[in-house]
């Protein structure tokens, strides 16, 4: 046979086709990349324009509404973008444990029999999956805006805390060397503990029978905390916040904004992973439930005993997804003021005017900020998958 | 093969072309097409707005109006358009109107730009303060450790933060992206204080239940000359510098679009400065020749635009909505202690 022919017959296989349409389409794509990259910095060059990253350590000139570290408008840029990031990371935190609460409750209450309980939990669902997220955030921001009172007039707890519609105003600890020895001994008690925590399921597994672990615990590691903090002679005193000028000064504060979008995106994307949830106790064999019920657990005890824990292979993969999502959501903070990665970093290109650095290394960082999360669902998917799937 | 066509066509859309930029030919331009195309902000109460007839009305559209009554005869000549901040400054640098009349700061970068003259002020801005009356607040020194509510993202941000570093003074900066959210944390009390530019503070004022609760505070924070804008065309921006004197001349001598028919009707009794003006075979008529407008460019200008003092009444002027003071600010005549000064005609 001529290497032609060969050639034309091995061309009619499969196999060969398959590979030789995958290796040009992987051709085209990154002929594509590299014809736009190439493109694009030609005629930013053509245009004057040159990426330069030096300018991310000049001095930003402008502040932010709040700051998990020192920030001033003489901090530099990437002491803005940093702080942005930290903002961004505490808001998705914070949004992830609260949507995870209220979806799997509403989840729950939704597959359940109570006929009220789940016509609830329906309305909730499908209100969340029916609004726009936006318009949530701003109708909450403005009905508490307006409703809580101005700051001079702020409601008060126990005479330390402070609620306007500002902010949150609390006392906070006045830290004094010494203060982290006592922090560590804390930690090594709770190691301690874990290990008596142990200590008590094996010997129930052996025996059967319970031992007191609640308040054994609670007793000793108050015991530690006070005997170092004795010996070592630290006082506990605060700063407490109080109204002076306009506005609060002394302690530390949550801004309501801060609350307002973490509530929103919490009710938001806790509607989404109810749905998950429920799909997931529902796609569980109905002989599971009775049969846990047969044997005398309660409607709560079979759930989280033997339902939830199997549910949990169906639900983990599309909430990982959520979580995702909803780290991307923080950034529609920059509407009601909140200082996330976005805001800052559009405040940023308006008075730098260089938003190709800026954009590549927010988008650099949420990648990294999604990667991590990703990483951590793939994680826990893993454990709780069944070893043979 | 006709993929790749494609891949290539979508790497080219995706990349940005700059433009070529030449200079002169605009008033050429301007006359062969029987029309000015002048570009505004799309939404500025007293500035420029859509009437319900879809045509702009305002402030910055009588100086479109201006130009083309000067060069064409005709005000209602003036194509005005509607168009956003940034793509504005675009627009012109690709060739693709002749002016803008649409509130943007003169300043040394944009200046420097090949592809745009700036060519007069016709309003001297200037960021500032707004707080609630019974704050009694009166000057912004007294604001010390006050929550400032602020555009997200604009150059409000840097000025604000310029200012309290300079005096020395602690303060909390609330930068609000959504326009709704920002008044409403304003007149709830969340803010303290509102920061933006005065006229846009006189408008944001108008939004209040009741806008006498509110007053602004007289500091003036940043300097913000609000300039025509040109594409580079010697004789074209030339037009419009003395279209502009024209106006403010006008005022000085008290030529309004009211009585302008009697002053011309007697023009021989009337002030040198005056027939100067006015007069066809006078400086003006010169100046029309040699720039090419129309014999009775200044006429045409005052009957059919107004003289400045006229047109700031008409839109911003304490019979509006806005009541934007004059007397005493950068925007009066000098000869009342302003900073704009007629240039003689002569």
């Amino acid at each position: 046979m001529h290497s032609l022919e060969k050639f034309m017959l091995r061309l009619s296989e499969k196999r060969t086709r398959t590979l030789l349409y995958q290796g040009l389409l992987i051709a085209f794509i990154l002929m594509f990349f590299y014809i736009a990259c190439v493109n694009v910095n030609n005629n930013l060059a053509a245009a004057g324009i040159h990426i330069d990253y030096g300018f991310l350590f000049s001095e930003s000139g402008f502040d932010v509404n709040e700051s998990l570290i020192e920030y001033s408008s003489e901090s530099s840029y990437i002491r803005a973008l940093f702080v942005g990031f930290l903002n961004t990371i505490l808001l998705s935190f914070v949004c992830i444990v609260g949507a995870t609460l209220l979806g799997v409750a509403f989840g729950v209450l939704r597959a359940s029999q109570n006929w009220l309980g789940s016509s609830i939990s329906f309305l909730y669902i499908e209100l969340m999956r029916n609004l726009p997220k936006l318009l949530i955030l701003l109708t909450l921001y403005i009905l508490s805006i307006n409703s809580l009172p101005h700051v001079r007039e702020a409601y008060q707890f126990f005479g330390v805390f402070h609620l306007s519609n500002r902010a949150l105003y609390f006392p906070t600890l006045i830290w004094q060397e010494h203060m982290i020895t006592v922090f560590l001994t804390c930690v090594a008690a709770l190691i301690v503990v874990y290990i008596y925590r142990r200590y008590v399921n094996h010997f129930k597994d052996k025996t059967g029978q319970d031992l007191p672990f609640l308040w054994p615990s609670f007793l000793f590691v108050g015991f530690v905390f006070f005997l170092v903090s004795m010996i070592l002679g630290v006082n506990y005193s605060f700063d407490f916040p109080a109204l002076q000028g306009f506005n609060f000064a002394g302690g530390g504060e949550v801004s309501v904004q801060f609350f307002v979008l973490a509530f929103t995106l919490s009710i938001y994307h806790g509607g989404q992973i109810a749905e998950l949830v429920r799909g997931g106790i529902q796609s569980i064999s109905k002989g599971q439930e009775e049969a846990a019920r047969a044997i005398g657990l309660s409607y709560l005890q079979t759930m989280r005993l033997v339902v939830l824990p199997q549910a949990l292979r169906v639900i983990i993969p599309p909430i990982g997804n959520q979580y995702l999502n909803i780290t991307k959501n923080t950034s529609i903070g920059l509407a009601v003021g909140f200082s996330d990665l976005v805001s800052v970093m559009n405040t940023s290109i308006n008075q730098t005017f260089r938003p190709i650095e800026l954009m590549s290394v927010s988008t650099l960082i949420y990648l990294a900020i999604c990667l991590v999360v990703s990483v951590l669902i793939n994680a826990y998917n893993n454990h709780t998958r069944l070893e043979k799937a | 093969m006709k993929s790749t066509a494609k891949l290539f066509a979508v790497a080219t859309a995706l990349t940005i072309t700059a433009s070529q930029v030449q200079a002169g030919a605009v008033m050429d331009d301007v006359k062969a097409n029987d029309e000015v195309i002048c570009l505004v902000n799309p939404n500025s109460p007293g500035f420029s707005v859509p009437d319900s007839q879809g045509v702009f009305q305002g402030f910055n559209t009588e100086f479109c109006r201006m130009t083309a009554a000067a060069i064409l005869g005709d005000a209602d000549k003036a194509s005005i358009r509607g168009i956003g901040f940034s793509d504005s400054m675009k627009t012109i640098v690709a060739q693709k109107a002749h002016m803008a009349s649409r509130s943007i700061t003169r300043t040394g970068t944009r200046d420097a730009n090949p592809g745009m003259s700036f060519v007069v002020t016709t309003f001297y801005d200037g960021q500032g303060f707004m707080v609630p009356k019974k704050l009694g607040v009166k000057n912004a020194s007294e604001l010390s450790g006050a929550t400032v509510c602020a555009e997200e993202g604009s150059t409000t941000l840097l000025n604000i933060a310029d200012w309290f570093t300079d005096n020395d003074m602690q303060y909390k900066v609330e930068n609000i992206n959504d326009k709704s959210a920002r008044m409403q944390a304003f007149f709830s009390g969340k803010c303290d204080v509102l920061a933006s530019d005065l006229t846009a503070l006189a408008s944001d004022r108008q939004l209040a239940k009741t806008p006498s609760d509110y007053v602004l505070l007289p500091n003036i924070i940043s300097n913000e000359p609000l300039t025509l804008v040109a594409r580079p065309d010697t004789a074209f921006e030339t037009a419009i510098f003395w279209s502009f004197q024209v106006m403010l001349n006008a005022e000085r001598l008290g030529v309004t679009s009211e009585n302008i028919d009697q002053v011309v009707a007697d023009l021989d009794n009337q002030p040198k400065a005056v027939q100067r003006l006015l007069g066809s075979d006078s400086a003006a008529g010169e100046m029309a020749t040699a720039l090419g407008l129309v014999d009775d460019w200044s006429y045409q200008i005052i009957k059919q635009v107004g003289n400045y003092g006229e047109v700031y009444d008409k839109h911003l002027g304490s019979q509006t909505a806005l009541d934007i003071t004059r007397d005493g600010t950068f925007n009066a005549l000098v000869s009342n202690g302003g900073l704009l000064y007629p240039h003689p005609i002569r």
